[in-house]
């Protein structure tokens, strides 16, 4: 039936052309393709090449040795493996607790508050920032007056980057959690500090560690606030006193300045250390959405 | 950002100052099978005088009047909007979750006004529980979900505890389908399951008062029956207020009905009075299903 029935003195309503209508879907949905498929090819062609390149230069000695001195053979980047999961640690003991306690003011006790909004805005600003300029701001804070490097301003520089985005995604899982839990809680007679960690951030729990965790790798990779920080260093940390009191050996500035050597050996072990970091981020974030996809309970 | 004020809406936006002119002032002397005296002679466990609600600027409740009596339902029913349950948040002030809102007026629970600045709100939401809307588990077990209000408020021993939420499970009408899954979690219950289960969590904290707010409407009918059963009796031990969308669920389980309409209470009286044979035009219209 391509016309209604005419109703009592309406001229009958003349229907839409359904040969356009498919056209129009056909387009849409082959663009959706089409964009979806040139997103993943050129994300596959990346983790490719890394792979194929530096999968060579994954051995024992990658795990265990310093990098080479000049342009000898062998080596590996173990001092910098090393000193990355401490740089990025020391971030996240400082930048997950603030992000996670500014979500909870924001979403809980904040909300469409003045003082809550104005957090809000700064927060957005400061997760547009570039991130060298976090690198600056490390710089100026900490080695500037100390006239030296450290692994631990870098680790002021990367929590500086994490606050923002731990604080904005904390505050979005909270706002998932049902405004009836929260009264339920409350009617219960309990305190609002029992019932906001007690239920409403049990209720969350499995976001909030995915948030954080995905936090937490956003920074490992970074390489620009680390040029001004940690600086880099063909040595071992050398403990507590090496992270804060002077460059640290961290995987991404290596690899760049691995990649600037003319010595295809020491190329192939950047190479090696970007497959590292995709590995381990990608790892890191599988294994975290697998184990607590139940976190969507809300 | 969405504005938390704008995820719930107890009915903020529909309550608009009405023009057409008000019934006479109550008469809270229902009749109807329970006589007048009778009414009269229960105590009141909560009394409203002169409640008042806002949402920042706009008035939702208007000069309400109500006695709800001691081991009694009470029934709170009218259209949507109409501001039912804003009227029942105000009895264990749970609205002050929300910064602008506000109740002014007297709400006597036993004689003590609850609105006054001194009122300790913990305590007085450990008499005064309440059942929501949608079921509400906490994340955590069974058994927790029971235990949480105990805990809090009572010193009890492990052995102590775990009988109290035996007992308060059974009171909820739900301890023979869940005494194999105390240490599953609650939201793993059917709808119907976690609203008694919400029942039973209220009802363990030894409350006085229990107020639903439209406890069944999220629930499947036979779920709704099993909620219905236990409101029942629930009444023995419990006073209770009801506020339901749902005419043929006020007329089976309650033994007072208010009849709200635009933030005003339009009649009190007998459930059966105001089924039967109501005093105002409003309250017939709605009842017989002439409007909302």
């Amino acid at each position: 039936m391509s016309a209604t029935a005419p109703a009592a003195g309406r001229p009958p309503l003349q229907a839409r052309s359904v040969f356009r209508r498919r056209l129009v879907n056909t387009a849409i949905t082959s663009s959706a393709w089409l964009a979806a498929a040139i997103g993943i090819f050129v994300m596959g062609w990346i983790v490719y090449t890394v792979f194929t390149r530096g999968i060579g230069a994954w051995n024992l000695a990658f795990f265990t040795q310093l990098p080479p001195v000049g342009n000898d053979p062998g080596g590996g980047l173990a001092n910098c493996i090393i000193g990355t999961l401490v740089i990025t640690f020391g971030a996240a003991i400082v930048g997950l607790p603030l992000g996670f306690f500014g979500a909870i003011y924001l979403s809980e006790f904040g909300r469409a508050g003045r003082v809550a909004t104005g957090i809000r805005a700064v927060t957005n600003i400061v997760l547009g920032v570039p991130s060298i300029i976090a690198g600056m701001f490390a710089y100026a804070l900490l080695v500037l007056p100390r006239h030296h490097f450290s692994g631990f301003s870098a680790s002021v520089a990367l929590a500086f980057i994490m606050l923002p985005v731990m604080t904005r995604t904390a505050e979005d899982i909270l706002n998932l959690v049902p405004n009836e839990l929260r009264e339920s809680a409350l009617a219960m007679g309990a305190p609002r500090w029992k019932a906001t960690l007690g239920v409403v951030v049990k209720a969350a729990r499995g976001g909030l560690i995915t948030g954080a965790i995905l936090a937490v790798v956003r920074v490992a990779g970074e390489t620009a606030p680390l040029l001004f920080t940690a600086l880099s260093s063909q040595y071992w940390m050398g403990g507590l006193k090496g992270y804060f009191g002077g460059p640290t050996p961290n995987l991404t500035k290596t690899i760049f300045d691995l990649s600037q050597q003319p010595y295809s050996h020491l190329v192939q072990l950047a190479w090696g250390g970007a497959l590292l970091i995709i590995v381990a981020v990608l790892g890191v974030n599988v294994v975290t959405r697998l184990l607590f996809q139940r976190g969507k309970e809300w | 950002m969405v504005d938390i004020m704008d995820r719930i809406d107890p009915g903020a936006d529909n309550a608009v100052e009405s023009e057409r002119p008000l019934p006479p002032r109550l008469e809270v002397t229902p009749t109807g099978h329970d006589s007048a005296t009778e009414f009269d002679a229960l105590p009141s466990k909560l009394s409203v005088r002169d409640l008042d609600f806002f949402y920042g600027k706009q008035q939702a409740l208007f000069d309400n009047h109500l006695e709800v009596k001691e081991h009694r339902v009470t029934a709170i029913i009218g259209p949507s909007g109409c501001g039912k349950s804003t009227h029942l948040r105000c009895y264990n002030r749970i609205y002050e979750l929300y910064r602008d809102q506000k109740a002014t007026g007297e709400v006597m629970l036993d004689g003590r006004n609850i609105l006054a600045s001194g009122t300790d709100l913990l305590s007085l939401r450990r008499r005064v529980g309440m059942i929501f809307q949608k079921p509400s588990p906490f994340p955590m077990t069974v058994f927790d979900n029971i235990a949480y209000g105990l805990r809090m408020h009572f010193k009890l021993s492990r052995s102590e505890l775990s009988e109290r939420v035996e007992d308060a499970l059974k009171r909820g009408a739900l301890w023979e389908e869940v005494k194999d899954k105390l240490k599953e979690p609650g939201l793993a219950l059917s709808g119907g399951q976690q609203q008694r289960l919400c029942i039973a969590r209220a009802i363990a904290a030894e409350p006085e008062l229990i107020l639903m707010d439209e406890p069944c409407s999220a629930i499947d009918p036979v779920g709704t029956a099993k909620i219905e059963e236990l409101v029942s009796e629930l009444k023995s031990s419990y006073t209770i207020a009801l506020v339901t969308h749902n005419m043929q669920q006020a007329a089976r389980v309650s033994d007072y009905t208010a009849f709200f309409f635009e933030g005003r209470i339009i009649e009190f009286g007998a459930t059966s009075q105001i089924f039967e044979n109501p005093a105002q035009k409003q309250t017939e219209d709605y009842i017989t299903g002439r409007f909302g």
